[in-house]
């Protein structure tokens, strides 16, 4: 029943799973004590390369943030209204954090928006846009597949990646997104359970929101290509400093230990736009590749 | 939080700090650990005449309208806030308001309420109902010091006002719940007061706007008060004049016109 399976979104549930849950004991999401490595902070090509990397978390979080709270009041029932509310804040849990590790990483708080400005990604830029147009429409069936469904699975796939990669290397990373990890999880579930039914009483909105998720799903590719493209001496050089002492860090069959930008970006493509596939599928909508 | 203390920080570390999601955490999860619903689960309702249940409910359902509006305003103006750690302050508010509304709806079906929402739609305070108009008007139109004063200064001590009227004379789970909330408006005012003080050093022409505003809200609230009491029937204008009382003391307090 819709109502019971809100109930599994109220406040009081996410009270319970979150700030009481596996967040409880953290320290900005990770446990206390917890260092960036030393070989990262001391090597200036990895450290730009690691803020380059989190300015592009906290531009994706901060278009979250501005979706899931712009669409509160767009929200068709207040049990949709709690869950949006406890997401706004999850979103801004995870600005909050990522946030802290540029400054973690030596950023200076007065240097916070140069910074980001000067790495963020206009591809990632023109997807946020994308989405946040149907926000200030407060369009809920489009906002809620574009943040719920798009956005949330990219965040999804790019945090297990990164996580993957981090996880011998960079345990305090590591944690850190393994409660964003969590939080993803439960609001793609939030999007796929609660928009199936909207958008079978609205199949006029299906191809207006296919197009959406077409151009989004372009520029979130774009912001891929760029992004292996800038790092591919970096992932080179890493991969030659560690190559007799790292442990395999394998996602979805292919070890990103040894394995080159082209494959890296290939397979972080293909596992979102399968999920995309997958999600879609399941609400009624079709997956409209940015190619056609 | 141990032997740390937020007031050792320098100022800009000081807002940073008290408008982080890790404050948040740190402070409500003293007072709701263990509460289900906004309350100790060992606490069981007493009975209540009809006419009791009666006022309750009337109250419970304005307490409703009271915090929707508040959860509207403050999530509507994370979008223009005028910082990060601003933005972040009010995602913790919206969670807040959220939680009010969940544990006042709960508290309405604990009380035999079927429908809370047609129920709160029937016993809604038109006066009320005019205020949260005008403050979702403010927050449509991105004006974020006429937003932040109607929301966090004038609602929050309204919402104060009643709410600390309302627990000492409360059952036991509607006054604790009452406890709670109260704690978080006393925050959501704090942090009204200080980012409308330091914009007011910067900017002294915006308190006669703000005064202004102050002006055309605080008739729709104390009309709130009347009408609340005028519908139930009951003869509490002592206390009905009290809270009027306290609630205009606290608009002067805080420097604005009554």
């Amino acid at each position: 029943m819709m109502a019971d399976f809100l109930m599994g979104y109220s406040i009081q549930s996410w009270l319970e799973s979150c700030p009481q849950g596996y967040l409880d004991g953290t320290d900005y999401g990770h446990q206390a004590g917890e260092k960036e490595p030393e070989s990262l902070l001391d090597n200036e090509t990895f450290r730009e390369d690691a803020i380059r990397t989190t300015v592009q978390l906290i531009a994706g979080e901060r278009a979250a943030l501005a979706a899931s709270s712009g669409l509160v009041n767009a929200a068709p029932d207040d049990p949709s209204k709690m869950f949006l509310a406890t997401q706004t804040l999850d979103e801004a849990r995870h600005v909050e954090i990522f946030t802290q590790r540029l400054y973690d990483l030596g950023v200076k708080k007065d240097e916070l928006d140069s910074v980001i400005s000067t790495y963020v990604n206009p591809n990632l830029v023109k997807f946020a846009e994308v989405l946040l147009e149907k926000v200030d429409k407060q369009d809920f069936i489009a906002g809620v597949v574009g943040q719920n469904i798009v956005l949330e699975g990219m965040a999804f796939s790019v945090f297990e990646m990164m996580h993957a990669t981090n996880h011998t290397n960079n345990p305090k990373f590591a944690h850190t997104l393994s409660g964003t990890i969590a939080d993803e999880r439960r609001h793609v579930g939030f999007g796929e359970n609660r928009i199936g039914s909207l958008i079978q009483a609205h199949p006029e909105k299906k191809e207006e929101i296919q197009k959406m998720q077409q151009e989004m799903t372009y520029h979130m590719l774009a912001t891929f290509t760029d992004s292996f493209k800038t790092n591919e001496d970096i992932i080179e050089e890493v991969q030659a400093q560690t190559m007799n002492d790292s442990a395999p860090a394998v996602f979805h069959g292919v070890d990103l230990a040894r394995a080159d930008a082209r494959e890296m970006e290939a397979v972080l493509a293909n596992t979102v736009l399968g999920e995309f596939k997958t999600r879609l599928g399941r609400i009624g909508l079709e997956y409209l590749s940015p190619a056609a | 939080m141990g032997e740390f203390d937020p007031h050792n920080l320098s100022e800009e570390d000081f807002h940073a700090e008290v408008h982080s999601f890790q404050f948040w955490l740190e402070a409500v999860e003293g007072y709701l650990s263990g509460t289900d619903f906004g309350f100790e689960p060992t606490l069981t309702d007493q009975t209540f005449s009809a006419r009791e249940l009666n006022f309750l409910i009337t109250t419970i359902c304005n307490y409703c309208i009271a915090e929707k509006t508040a959860l509207e305003a403050s999530s509507g103006m994370i979008r223009f806030a005028p910082d990060p750690e601003s933005a972040i302050f009010l995602s913790t508010q919206v969670v807040d308001e959220g939680r009010h509304l969940e544990v006042f709806v709960h508290r309405l079906k604990m009380l035999g309420v079927i429908d809370p929402w047609s129920e709160i739609k029937a016993r809604a305070n038109q006066s009320l109902l005019k205020f949260k108009d005008r403050l979702l008007e403010l927050v449509d139109q991105q004006d974020w010091e006429a937003a932040i004063f109607a929301q966090n200064v004038i609602l929050e001590a309204m919402e104060f006002t009643v709410f600390q009227s309302q627990q000492p004379t409360a059952d036991p789970i509607t006054r604790s719940i009452l406890a709670s909330i109260v704690k978080d408006e006393r925050r959501h005012m704090g942090f009204g007061e200080n980012d409308l003080g330091r914009k007011l050093v910067q900017a002294p022409h915006t308190r006669r706007r703000l005064d202004q505003i102050s002006k055309e809200l605080n008739p729709l609230v104390l009309a709130t008060f009347t009408e609340t009491a005028s519908e139930l029937g009951i003869l509490h204008e002592d206390r009905e004049l009290a809270i009027s009382a306290n609630y205009l003391a606290t608009i002067k307090r805080l420097g604005f016109a009554v």
